[in-house]
């Protein structure tokens, strides 16, 4: 009893001496709010949850009596929580390291090795509400190379703005018009899909060819996800039918004449990661949402992470369903990443990564209030302001 | 002016007709009565009929006023009437194209025989007024540097590039602005749009800021200055064309005296010589763009009425005047007089009749009798060479017009401030004004308007990254700033409410937001007499959403204009 108790004494006086060090592992914290959403379908009014560890420990009634008289109160009160975003591509500005333009075909390259912890724009996601997001190759190579999860917030160490939470993700390929302008082949729409068509066909062969090759067998196996940029409906199609070929499930990046192309998309089972939605673009284009949600393909919205938010709004103005579109801002993209276990929702086990909000997160006169990240507050304020 | 032309064919047969001067605009044919259609939305056209005949087949033939049209009633979980609190299970009575009621179900007496729309889980507002939108316009009106006479009016076209969205979106009015030029009040209707009846020509335009491209605080200063020059010269303008129109009038009283001591001396011909029979060279008749001197006495209060039936009475009559002119000219000698001519020798009968022809009014009204010797015929001002752009600008001075004016950054509005107190401009909007919270308590109290528009979260390009338009209605609010929101381009008329929920998301009050897109849009352009708010007496202009109107997925069920069905869910 009074070991629990002077633990507690010196867990508050840790906390208290002030959020520059990194010590939120030290006490569990016990959030509640007037509505928690934790995952597309599961929700709780009122709703709480125990934070241990920087993850979702407990979950409502689970929460046993102990840990809840011990931990530090964070009561939202009226506000909705719900998951942060998971941003499936980005290259947080840093387009020119990602991307290695004397070769178009560089499958192995890691974006993790050209992640800058300090870049300023790691500060400005948890503020638009991001919480995790995969660290692209850029679009610009034909196979750039392997995406890694970034995660806004200093490292173990105290470190940084951001941190790496998973080094390899999927590979990423590209025969968006950006793979073709580089003054290297390809330099052709069916230049790069004969490039692809040649090298998929040596993996499946067994030929002899190095971590390349190696790779893209790991695609061929399902072992390893791909994700493809594509737009026009050309690209679309030849990388669809690619694809087909071979025997693999691409996610589709950018995509925006893919409502050209539904049935392929519903049949082969693609999913989609959209670009910036914008009141100026075609009204196909922003109806694009609804239409793949009402076809049962999965998506999810992409692009400049400031945008997130309103990108969503916009489809649900041009009738995308409400839920679905909070659903295609965290627990879609972290399913296309392979990442659903640890982001994407509030489930036990998953990271402690939540937004809070005054009212529904895609209502505009509702405001955004905070943001945690593993546990720890990084935008906006505590409840009550502080 | 072109007119001449084609006054002749057009009113000569309206002469035969007898077309009564300053005859109102005539009221459209109604359908006929065998047709059953339901849906009318054909726009403004349709008002003086219920928009919705769907329950019988009553339809009346023939011309109807308003009264004895069959009213109409809009019921619903909510009313919002912006003029008053919201209602809830209310109900809106509309007869022809106005509102006659507003009121709870219940309290409110519903006529005989209305036609009746229920909408149970629905939320009215009144018609969304956009207070500035590029509708209807094309790139070339918006990047063209026009001067302040050019009308933008006189280019507005539909253009389908969305334009037909905002009658669907809830907006019933809305200003139609470019950067330079004169802008345009318009009905967004069903299919196309109407120009607001005498705010064709609603505000005078200048832009006073470069954009969001790299620029040195001293280099736009540089530029604002050039830019406050417009407005030179407007004395020495004005100046010149007062004394035109005081040596018109000198003119007139000389001639006419003239003309009554030749009337009176009649029988008495002097040492006679023939009248010229041919102008010398070098007479000019007056400018014939000057449509009658009489309507323009004076610079402020009394400009004749633009646009309207008013104005094509009054030319009416001074086309009739100059046929009548020309007519007689075969016979007589040309009507207009040479500049200084020798001791009149005309014939008198000959001048009487040219006088009344030429001046029938004026002589009619200056008749005074002249005992000295015989006057010395007078000589014709110079003519004075209007120009459309300057009279833009008197009419700003002058009150009649207000000043928007674009600017973004703060330097930018201060001069814009700087121009106001400088010349004296009585009527200021800002547009835009995205760099407005320095100067938030400047404004209070001046009674200058602001228009905000890129009200949405992210919205903000590079250079403009420090301002945020979001919180901006929240700011002027507190400080009793009017201001409204407006989308600024057709394509993003349906995110009008949305604009309007974010600045709630920044701390404005709800009724102050919903405000900022209807009665303070009306009040900034000078219509909330006759829309902005659902109140008896205004025009029947309002929309029906399925929820509250601020939700993202609010959807638009109704929207009537002047009492017509502009666009509906079926």
């Amino acid at each position: 009893m009074h070991r629990t108790r002077t633990l507690t004494f010196l867990a508050a006086t840790t906390l208290a001496v002030g959020a520059t060090t990194v010590d939120a592992t030290a006490q569990d914290l016990l959030v509640s709010a007037a509505r928690i959403v934790l995952a597309p379908d599961t929700e709780l009014a009122p709703g709480q949850l125990l934070v241990r560890d920087g993850r979702v420990a407990y979950v409502g009634d689970e929460i046993p009596a102990e840990a809840r008289q011990n931990a530090r109160k964070v009561d939202y009160g009226d506000a909705t929580i719900t998951p942060g975003f998971v941003l499936a591509q980005a290259t947080l500005g840093q387009d020119g390291d990602l991307a290695e333009a004397a070769f178009a075909f560089t499958p192995d390259l890691l974006a993790a090795e050209a992640f800058d912890p300090w870049h300023e724009d790691l500060e400005e996601l948890p503020r638009h509400g991001v919480t995790s997001l995969a660290l692209s190759p850029s679009p610009r190579n034909v196979a750039g190379g392997i995406a890694a999860l970034a995660k806004p917030g200093s490292n173990a160490d105290g470190d940084g703005e951001g941190r790496i939470a998973e080094r390899e993700l999927h590979l990423q390929l590209s025969v968006a018009r950006a793979a073709r302008d580089q003054e290297r082949a390809p330099t052709s729409l069916i230049g790069a899909l004969d490039m692809l068509r040649t090298v998929f066909t040596d993996a499946r062969q067994g030929v002899e060819g190095g971590p390349e090759l190696a790779i893209l067998r790991q695609v061929l196996d399902g072992s390893r996800r791909l994700f493809a940029h594509a737009d026009s409906y050309t690209e679309l199609a030849g990388l669809l039918e690619l694809a087909r070929e071979f025997g693999f499930e691409p996610v589709i990046v950018g995509g925006e004449e893919a409502e050209k192309v539904l049935p392929l998309l519903v049949a082969q089972k693609v999913g989609v990661v959209l670009g910036t939605l914008s009141p100026e673009m075609r009204i196909a284009q922003l109806r694009l949402p609804r239409t793949l949600a009402e076809a049962g393909v999965p998506f999810c919205f992409g692009g400049d992470p400031e945008q997130l938010r309103m990108s969503a709004v916009l489809a649900v103005r041009y009738g995308l369903d409400r839920d679905i579109a909070l659903q295609a801002l965290t627990r879609s993209p972290a399913l296309l990443l392979g990442q659903e276990a640890t982001v994407g929702s509030l489930r036990r086990g998953c990271a402690a990564d939540f937004n809070v909000w005054s009212g529904h997160p895609l209502d505009l006169d509702s405001s955004h209030l905070a943001t945690w990240v593993d546990g720890r507050l990084l935008a906006g304020s505590g409840p009550g302001g502080r | 002016m072109r007119r001449i032309h084609w006054h002749l064919p057009v009113l000569f047969p309206l002469l035969i007709l007898a077309a009564p001067a300053g005859a109102q605009e005539p009221e459209p044919p109604q359908p006929p009565a065998n047709e059953r259609t339901g849906q009318r939305s054909g726009g403004g056209e349709a008002g003086a009929e219920a928009p919705q005949n769907r329950r019988d087949g009553r339809r009346r033939g023939g011309r109807r006023g308003a009264r004895r049209a069959p009213p109409v009633v809009i019921q619903a979980a909510w009313v919002h009437p912006v003029s008053g609190s919201a209602i809830e299970n209310g109900v809106v009575v509309i007869r022809g194209e106005r509102v006659v009621a507003v009121g709870k179900q219940g309290e409110v007496e519903v006529p005989e025989g209305a036609t009746v729309r229920d909408f149970p889980t629905g939320h009215v507002y009144p018609g969304l007024i956009d207070a500035e939108t590029d509708a209807f316009t094309d790139r070339a009106t918006q990047s063209a540097t026009l001067d302040p006479g050019m009308a933008i009016a006189d280019d507005l076209q539909l253009r389908h590039d969305r334009d037909d969205e905002l009658a669907a979106a809830g907006i019933t009015t809305a200003y139609v602005s470019a950067p330079t030029g004169k802008g345009a009040i318009v009905r967004p209707l069903a299919s196309g749009f109407e120009l607001w009846e005498g705010k064709e020509q609603a505000a005078v335009q200048l832009r006073m800021t470069r954009g969001p491209v790299a620029t040195h605080p001293l280099e736009r200063q540089q530029q604002l200055d050039a830019g406050l020059k417009i407005f030179e010269g407007l004395d020495k303008y004005e100046k010149a064309k007062a004394d035109y129109t005081k040596a018109l009038d000198k003119y007139d009283e000389e001639f006419a005296e003239y003309l009554a001591y030749h009337e009176k001396n009649k029988g008495k011909k002097p040492a006679g010589d023939e009248p010229a029979a041919t102008p010398p060279a070098g007479a000019t008749p007056p400018a014939v763009g000057l449509p009658g001197r009489e309507g323009r006495r004076g610079r402020r209060g009394e400009r004749p009425p633009r646009g309207g039936g008013t104005q094509a009475g009054e030319e009416l009559e001074i086309a009739l005047e100059q046929l009548v002119a020309l007519l007689l000219e075969s016979e007589a000698a040309p009507p207009q007089d040479p500049p200084p001519a020798p001791p009149p020798k005309q014939d008198p009968e000959k001048g009487g009749a040219q006088g009344q022809a030429a001046d029938g009014k004026s002589a009619a009204k200056k008749d005074e009798k002249k005992e000295s010797g015989p006057p010395k015929r007078p000589s014709y001002p110079k003519p004075f060479k209007e120009d459309p752009a300057k009279e833009a600008l008197l009419d700003v001075l002058g009150g009649e017009l207000p000043l928007r004016v674009e600017a973004h950054r703060p330097d930018e509005l201060r001069a814009a401030l700087r121009l106001q107190q400088d010349k004296d401009v009585p009527v200021l909007v800002l547009e835009q004004a995205y760099g407005v919270a320095p100067l938030v308590n400047e404004l209070a109290g001046t009674g200058v308007a602001v228009v905000l528009t890129e009200v949405l979260p992210g919205s903000m390009p590079e250079r403009y990254e420090e301002f945020d338009p979001c919180e901006l209605p929240k700011a002027l609010h507190g400080a009793g700033v009017p201001f409204a929101i407006a989308t600024g381009r057709a394509r993003r008329a349906p995110l009008l409410p949305l604009m309007a929920a974010a600045a709630v998301g920044k701390g404005l009050d709800r009724d102050a937001a919903l405000r900022a897109i209807t009665l303070t849009p009306a009040e900034i352009l000078g219509i909330q007499a006759d829309t902005g708010s659902l109140t008896a007496g205004k025009l029947a202009d309002l929309v029906v959403f399925d929820r509250p109107l601020f939700s993202s997925d609010s959807r638009v069920l109704l929207v009537l204009g002047k009492g017509s069905t502009q666009y509906e869910v079926n």
